[in-house]
């Protein structure tokens, strides 16, 4: 019987701690007051979006602050510009997407030196010291995606034939893009006749995607394939991509990776005949997760944590079209 | 004092400052300068004045732009913070007060028109939604402020209006900014939001951008004269030295002086902020703007001055030359160079008195010839008045008679001819002056009448009764004895009769002219020859031999080479009654320079 009473006793307490303990989580009273930072590429390219809401989610749960700060328009000097500036207010953690890989070192070294803990997320720095990344492979994604142009070409019987290629990327100076773009030309080499025309950089941003591709397409609706590294313009509809729709209904391929519902919705029209999605609801919420638990616990995560791929073609789009969400931010 | 004279009298001589040259060229500086000096001090003043009120004018009208320019963007940015029920703002502002982070459709399209605003508004380093957690949705992101701080610097700084615009302060990304902040009334917001615009000083330091010398400058400072903006940013947030708080506006307008040194201020307040536009110019680089000016004054005064030394100098020299030459020429004139002759230049004063001088040269020339002459003809005349005297048979005939008296044993009257005719040679000659006093010319006369008397056997008797006054004057010598030995030979003893001849001399009543009258009782002159006698004396008539009335002429005319044509002798006769010679001379109490 005394047993019994020291058992429901402990219970108690336990039930107790446990009331306590998560609302006390829950409403951010750490009495560590942490504060993350994340860092963007840029703050108006939505594919981030996904991102920054798990990240608050998660912030909230953890009892941290998050500040998710980052240029409007790609602009590296100014991400190296606040870097500085969030040692100098004196953050706890740094998470950012790294515009330029090599103007990034200097500054991620000066926060490290000044006991700032600094990953990175969708597009990394490795030379630069950083605690871990979190992203997907990105060569690898690559590879999937142009393993999935070449499957398309051969359902449709064009894999003998000279393709020629516009491929649109944000920055050439961003590795995780690059990488993109070294995987999807390796998958293909093999198999097709890829004839590279053009590589168009859009700064990151969805306007200029836009204007480029309807310019690109007006001037040279004879290429074959379009491949874009990221999904900038596919933020809007298809009527706000009319060269882009008459290019796909005259026979363009067009493959992607990063996968929304905008632009899934531009697949089921055709448009778009392979997309791959990366993980950026898992980037925003386990990399705010792993650093705070490093800071808070000394928790070493892993140096690269992959959130795995999400591929859409005719199979399964109308099954994604359920699972994503609209943005609607444009 | 002595030395300062002599100093002053070395000076004046070396300078020849006694010159008319001088004193011209100093007339001429004098005259010049003058009034070249007061219109160079009065357009000074003038010119300073002038720029002085432009300064003035144009420094207020500058801040009052400033002033004008820092409302007008001060009231954009209100505009900018003014919005009304803004559906997306009052979206996330309900998921952020109920912790809902499904919030990117509203997020995205706040930073995109933040963004925008940032993008088109020059100056606007960041511009955001405040939220009472202290969350800041900007342009740069969503970050964390300290929300207590904020909210106790809008409640201070917070206008009637209801804006308040927080001072310099360091923004996110450490830039140095101003911030206008607005409440936004969200409908049903729990909690306080507001809006913020960031204004970087780059945009005070354009709207305040104005060059006042090279070292003025324009700032801006808040009611309680804490510095907003300064062009050294390190005078940012201190309290400006001018700033007084026994001023309502805190600033005077105008000229101030701060340690030591002066400057002009104008101020300008701007409503919107609050604030002061502030001008601050040197004064001393103010009346610099005026060197230029005074640096071509001073050129022009200086060439005005070397034009009027040289016109100075020139019209002096061009004055002053004639009558130098005038000068010499007249100092060579005086050494007896009366070659002397002035060429004369122009028509002027100096010609005309050049044209005088060469004429009074000349008549000097003239003259000087013709007293020649006349000192010639009076020694001439002289030599044969004493040549008629030492006449020959005169001096055998005396000589016999002393003879036959001392043979006659008449020793007393001999030694008195002797005596007499002794005395008659001595006079004569009289050292060989030219005058001798009238008390010695008489005696002459005595001495020959007495001679005369015994030579001619006492045949007429003489008197001689010449005034006492006149005795110690003189007059040219053997004047007398001519006209006696005529009244002698042609009076009376042309008339074969005891006669008498009365010599009397005396001075005229009233005047210096002295006259002998030399009257004679003889056998006179026939009227005609007598008024012959007369024209020739007074030159009516010229000669027609030159021994023709000889002795009158002679000493005629030495009478009027000595005193002048009015003097001379005039015969008065009556034919058997006797002759009169009346010689009139001047009296003189010294010998004449003759």
């Amino acid at each position: 019987m005394p047993n019994c009473r020291l058992i429901f006793l402990l219970v108690l307490a336990a039930l107790i701690s446990l009331l306590v303990t998560v609302p006390a989580a829950a409403d951010g009273f750490y009495e560590d007051d942490l504060t993350i930072a994340f860092l963007p590429r840029s703050l108006g390219n939505p594919i981030f979006l996904d991102a920054f809401e798990a990240a608050q989610k998660k912030a909230y749960e953890l009892g941290v602050t998050l500040e998710w700060v980052a240029p409007f328009d790609f602009d590296s000097d100014l991400q190296v510009e606040m870097i500085e500036n969030l040692i100098r207010r004196g953050v706890d953690g740094i998470v950012a997407s790294v515009n330029d890989e090599e103007a990034i070192h200097r500054v991620f070294q000066k926060a490290m030196a000044n006991g700032i803990a600094v990953a990175t997320f969708d597009a990394d720095s490795p030379g630069s010291g950083r605690l871990f990344h979190i992203g997907i492979n990105n060569y690898k994604a690559g590879v999937e995606i142009g393993t999935a142009l070449v499957n398309v070409l051969k359902d449709k019987g064009m894999e003998g034939q000279e393709l020629d290629t516009m491929i649109m990327t944000g920055f050439r100076e961003a590795l995780n893009l690059e990488e993109r773009i070294r995987g999807f030309l390796d998958a293909t080499a093999d198999d097709l006749k890829i004839n590279v025309v053009s590589i168009l950089e859009n700064d990151d941003t969805v306007e200029k995607s836009i204007i480029l591709l309807e310019d690109y397409l007006k001037m040279n609706p004879e290429v074959d394939v379009i491949f874009f590294v990221g999904g900038w313009p596919f933020y809007v509809t298809s009527d706000a991509l009319p060269n882009f729709r008459q290019w796909a209904q005259a026979g363009g391929i067009a493959v992607g990776i990063d996968l929304f519902y905008d632009a899934l919705l531009l697949q089921r029209e055709g448009l778009i005949q392979y997309l791959i999605g990366q993980d950026m609801t898992g980037m925003g919420a386990q990399g705010m997760e792993l650093i705070v638990n490093y800071i808070r616990y000394g928790q070493v995560p892993p140096e690269f944590v992959e959130t795995g791929l999400e591929h859409a073609d005719e199979s399964n789009l109308d099954m994604l079209l359920e699972i994503h969400k609209p943005w609607l931010v444009k | 004092m002595l030395s300062f004279e002599r100093f002053w009298s070395k000076l004046a001589k070396k300078t020849e400052i006694h010159t008319i040259r001088t004193k011209l060229i100093l007339s001429f500086l004098v005259i010049a300068l003058i009034p070249l000096g007061i219109m160079a001090v009065f357009s000074y003043q003038t010119y300073y004045g002038s720029l002085t009120a432009s300064v003035t004018e144009y420094a207020h009208e500058v801040v009052t732009g400033m002033g004008r320019d820092l409302d007008d963007y001060f009231s954009d940015l209100e505009m900018l913070l003014t919005r009304e029920q803004d559906f997306y703002m009052d979206q996330l502002i309900k998921l952020v007060d109920g912790n809902d982070f499904n919030n990117r459709k509203y997020v995205f399209r706040i930073w995109e028109d933040l963004n925008n605003l940032h993008t088109v508004k020059p100056g606007l380093e960041e511009i955001s939604l405040v939220f009472s957690n202290g969350n800041r949705f900007s342009n740069y992101g969503l970050y964390v402020l300290d929300f207590a701080s904020f909210r106790q610097q809008f409640q201070a700084n917070l206008q009637a209006r209801g804006i308040a615009i927080l001072g310099p302060h360091q923004n996110f990304l450490n830039r140095t900014v101003v911030t206008m902040v607005k409440p936004y009334e969200s409908p049903g917001a729990e909690t306080a939001v507001f809006m913020t615009a960031d204004i970087n000083l780059d945009r005070l330091a354009i709207i305040t951008d104005i060059k006042l010398g090279t070292r003025g400058y324009v700032f801006v400072a808040d009611k309680s004269g804490r510095i907003v903006y300064h062009p050294d940013a390190g005078r940012i947030g201190n309290t400006s030295r001018f700033y007084r708080t026994d001023l309502p506006g805190g600033f005077a307008d105008g000229f101030t002086d701060y340690e030591h040194e002066r400057f002009f201020l104008a101020t300008a307040f701007s409503p919107v902020t609050g604030w002061t536009v502030v001008s601050v110019a040197y004064a001393d680089e103010i009346g610099a703007q005026v060197a230029p000016i005074q640096r071509i004054t001073f050129v022009v005064i200086a060439l005005i001055l070397v034009g009027v030394i040289l016109l100075a100098v020139y019209l002096s020299h061009a004055l002053s030359r004639p009558i130098k030459e005038l000068q010499n020429l007249t100092k060579r004139a005086a050494n007896h160079d009366l070659s002397v002759q002035i060429v004369p230049q122009g028509n002027d004063e100096i010609a005309m008195l050049g044209h005088s001088f060469n004429k009074m040269i000349a008549r000097i020339q003239e003259l000087m010839e013709e007293n020649v002459r006349e000192q010639k003809l009076l020694r001439k005349l002289e030599m044969e008045s004493l040549d008629n005297q030492i006449k020959p048979h005169f001096i055998y005939n005396t000589l016999d008679l002393i003879i036959g008296q001392l043979e006659s044993n008449q020793n007393e009257q001999a030694s008195s001819l002797i005596e007499a005719l002794g005395n008659f040679f001595r006079l004569s000659l009289s050292k060989g002056r030219e005058i001798v006093p009238i008390a010695s010319e008489v005696e002459h006369v005595r001495n020959y009448l007495f001679i005369q008397q015994l030579r001619h056997g006492k045949e007429y008797q003489y008197e001689v009764a010449v005034e006492q006054g006149i005795l110690d004057k003189y007059i040219p010598r053997l004047l007398l004895q001519p006209l006696v030995e005529n009244a002698i030979y042609h009076g009376i003893l042309q008339a074969n009769r005891q006669g008498k001849i009365k010599i009397s001399g005396y001075q005229v009543e009233s005047s210096e002219d002295i006259v002998f009258e030399i009257r004679d009782d003889g056998a006179g002159i026939e009227p005609d020859q007598l008024q012959d006698i007369n024209e020739v004396l007074s030159g009516v008539r010229s000669l027609q031999h030159e021994r023709e009335y000889f002795g009158l002429r002679n000493v005629n005319k030495r009478a009027k080479l000595m005193f002048g044509e009015e003097y001379g002798v005039v015969l008065q006769s009556e034919l058997g009654r006797g002759t009169a010679a009346i010689l009139r001379i001047k009296a003189t109490r010294e010998e004449p320079n003759v």
